[in-house]
């Protein structure tokens, strides 16, 4: 049981079964849940860089407005940003960042903004 | 049209009347699309201002739902946002007396505004109709559909001011 566990007393009641003399078992990793474990782990997800995030490619923006934005948003260097573009125009899309689920939900929302179709995925 | 820098951070843009008109007729037609109702929008114009926020795997589809609501709010106030952007363009437009030329001045992020808003309406226009990558390859001229040889070449004139525009801080291959 990790120390989180032990803090928070996790047990979970079963029924009486041959070989559980009380009905009661301490609790092993991944064989309960239990709400707090669950903040603790959503936590640990939100600010796990776990998220990348993918510009696509499209038959209308232009190269140069790309890399622009792409050093506007992401805040790339000139070089970066156009292998990034040539990347999204050769390959159909480019992985351009990777980040918590927040920060690429916001970088989605302004790439968008700029008119770039931006997804994010979970890695 | 030149954008010229007047001070860190604020641009000039001069236009030659006729040029001015057609930026103004482009803002016009934008402000009456922000208007218009998301969801009475034709489908391709529809999937664009709501946006999809995830591709691939997921694994909390509850709290997915919660960011693809709040993209598409974040969309919904972007198109007030630009339709307010666009309607005080074309009031300005009106006032001026002196339009030949007529001068902007405006901030750095007012100039990124006004070419997301002239590269929304490229968007726009290559959705409504459908252009497709190979169209935008082919020399306008040979394009027999009008309605489709008028949008490529309003996306490729659009593609120009938002060129100029950005200046000298664009990547020049």
């Amino acid at each position: 049981m990790s120390q989180v566990e032990s803090m928070l007393g996790v047990k979970i009641l079963t029924p009486i079964r041959p070989g559980i003399e009380r009905g009661v078992i301490a609790a092993t990793p991944g064989t309960e849940t239990s709400p707090d474990i669950d903040v603790e782990k959503k936590l640990k997800e939100a600010f796990a860089r776990g998220w990348s995030v993918i510009v696509w490619n499209d038959p209308v923006n232009l190269m140069d407005y790309v890399v622009y934005v792409f050093k506007t948003v992401l805040k790339m260097n000139e070089q970066e940003a156009s292998r990034h573009m040539w990347e999204v125009h050769k390959q159909g899309k480019s992985v351009v960042a990777r980040e918590t689920q927040e920060k690429s939900e916001l970088l989605v929302h302004r790439l968008r903004g700029f008119g770039l179709n931006a997804t994010m995925e979970q890695i | 049209m030149t954008c010229e820098p007047t001070e860190p951070g604020h641009w000039r843009l001069t236009f030659p009347e006729p040029e001015a008109i057609f930026i103004i007729n482009v803002l016009a037609r934008l402000a009456r699309h922000y208007q218009e109702n998301v969801s009475q929008l034709p489908p391709a114009l529809r999937a664009f201002w709501q946006g999809k926020i995830t591709s691939g795997k997921s694994t909390d589809a509850e709290e997915l739902k919660e960011s693809q609501e709040t993209l598409s709010e974040a969309r919904a106030e972007l198109r007030s946002e630009r339709l307010a952007l666009a309607e005080n363009w074309v009031r300005e437009f009106e006032l001026t007396e002196k339009r030949d030329p007529w001068k902007v001045e405006i901030s750095s992020a007012e100039r990124d505004e006004f070419v997301a808003m002239l590269n929304d309406r490229r968007m726009l226009l290559a959705l409504e109709i459908g252009i497709t990558e190979s169209n935008m390859e082919i020399d306008p001229g040979e394009i027999p559909n009008e309605k489709r040889r008028h949008a490529i070449l309003e996306i490729d004139v659009l593609g120009h001011f938002i060129l100029v525009t950005l200046g000298p801080q664009i990547y020049r291959p």
